[in-house]
């Protein structure tokens, strides 16, 4: 398992799902960035690949932040780590 | 030339192509009119038994489409994307200003997003079922490419996607004149996207045996009505019509490229592959659509034939046309240039013999040297020929039986 950090969901977001890099900032909601709830699926996705570690397609919605979502990955990793 | 008050002319009030001659309507034209043939090597097919095709040369999706392109279509929706702005563009309308409810999308497809599908399992094979992308399913459906066009143009009307294979396209404008003639849409964005130059479905072509073998020769491997065919050229690209009554169209001073006269639809119910060698599902079809169009067999000028290239179309298409329309029309297959696209096949051709009607000029049959001797028509080869056409037929065979015969007339 390894970690998710803010640059790379950045480079996620920018080179896999053509995100424009100008409009990219911590607090900024997928939604905002116009990455619907199949777009999150797909991330998410993408994610797990990552970060080798299963994350629920539920775990982060639209309107989350990007750096609450680096925060929601980083505890599913911690906790599928002590299961 | 329908009788008045019976049923409407349809007008083609603007076209948009994307084939292996080129992107855009001039481009695809001039290209064709050239009659030299677009088929080479093509490197996603490399080691493969039949290892040509027709593909659109510099294609983008970025720039031709959109940034997000890449994520959400497969090729054939790009393509269609792209035709559709520039036919709707071409016939002075804007979806910002037109209304969406009154604006139908039919769009004819045989394969579907068969690269997407492909990659997809090789993925899954590969890394497990986590691999498989969300956007799969939305990508591969052959619907989807009215679906996005819905979107695109904000058109709410009727939308739908038509299969009959090789003739899904010109199935799709037949069906579109429907729309048009009950009333049930205004304005109908119709034609036929196709991007199925895989390796899985060139294989499968090609273990039918009905693709070209002649590949150590690509630029001359696909020859419609001559002695020396040997099948077809696998192609991509997409053909767009718009298509309004005709009497809105001059209502609103549109430029009126061709009318739709006449549409004509049947089966052979005969084998599944296999052209009835009589032609009769055919000549239905064609005879269906010259009495929609309320002109007889001896005033056809110009024909563009579905002239795959391979044996048997080719020569039960000749027969059928020698037998229904004489030896009067001028007959080409614009396959020759631009191999056979599959479910765009039978838009492109309708697009092209919008222009050819327009313009007086009837592109050359490429590769055409000598003329199959079975085969006793009037088949343009080398140059384009100016010759003054009021009435031509395209027609469109499918896999399956299906035929699907268009009449355009001069507007």
């Amino acid at each position: 398992m390894a970690d998710l950090t803010y640059e790379d969901l950045v480079s996620i977001l920018v080179e896999k799902f053509a995100v424009q890099p100008e409009l990219i900032r911590p607090g900024i909601t997928f939604g905002d960035l116009e990455i619907d709830s199949l777009f999150l699926v797909e991330l998410l996705l993408v994610v797990e690949r990552e970060v080798q570690a299963a994350i629920p397609d539920d775990a982060i919605s639209a309107q989350d932040t990007l750096e609450r979502a680096v925060d929601i990955v980083r505890e599913q990793v911690t906790a599928a780590g002590t299961r | 030339m329908s009788a008045p008050g019976v049923q409407p002319d349809i007008a083609v009030t603007g076209i948009g192509l994307v084939t292996s001659a080129g992107i855009g309507v001039q481009a695809s034209w001039e290209g064709v009119c050239a009659g030299v043939s677009t088929a080479r090597r093509d490197p996603n097919l490399a080691g493969l038994p039949v290892d040509i095709s027709c593909t659109v040369p510099g294609f983008d999706p970025v720039r031709h489409v959109g940034r997000r392109s890449r994520l959400v279509h497969d090729r054939f929706v790009q393509l269609a994307v792209t035709a559709a702005r520039e036919a709707v563009a071409d016939a002075g309308l804007d979806p910002h200003t037109w209304d969406g409810a009154r604006v139908g999308v039919v769009i004819g497809c045989g394969v579907g997003g068969t690269a997407t599908s492909e990659a997809q399992l090789r993925s899954s094979l590969r890394d497990g079922p986590r691999a498989v992308s969300a956007l799969l399913i939305p990508m591969m459906v052959p619907n989807m490419v009215a679906g996005h066009l819905g979107i695109e143009l904000r058109a709410t009307g009727p939308n739908l996607v038509t299969a009959t294979a090789c003739a899904s396209g010109a199935t799709a404008i037949g069906t579109a004149m429907q729309l048009l003639t009950d009333a049930s849409c205004d304005v109908v964005v119709a034609g036929g996207a196709e991007a199925a130059v895989t390796p899985l479905i060139v294989t499968g072509f090609a273990q039918m045996g009905a693709l070209s073998a002649n590949t150590g020769d690509p630029a001359a491997a696909s020859r419609p009505f001559d002695a020396g065919r040997d099948g077809f050229v696998i192609a991509e690209g997409s053909g767009i019509l718009i298509l309004e009554r005709a009497a809105d169209a001059r209502a609103r001073q549109a430029r009126v490229r061709a009318t739709i006269a006449g549409f004509g639809a049947s089966a052979d119910a005969y084998h599944m592959t296999t052209p009835d060698p009589d032609g009769k599902g055919a000549r239905q079809a064609l005879l269906a659509a010259l009495a929609r169009a309320g002109v007889g067999p001896d005033e056809v000028d110009h024909v563009n034939a579905h002239g795959t290239s391979t044996p048997l179309n080719d020569a039960a298409e000749g027969r059928m046309l020698r037998a229904v329309l004489g030896d009067r029309a001028a007959v080409t297959s614009t396959k020759g240039v631009v191999g056979h696209a599959l479910g765009a096949a039978g838009a492109i051709e309708a697009a092209f013999t919008v222009l050819a009607l327009q313009t007086g000029t009837i592109p050359p049959t490429a590769n055409l040297q000598a003329l199959d001797p079975g085969i006793d028509l009037d088949v343009v080869a080398k140059e384009p020929r100016h010759w003054p056409i009021e009435v031509a037929v395209s027609n469109s065979f499918g896999f399956g039986g299906q035929n699907a015969v268009l009449v355009l007339t001069r507007a």
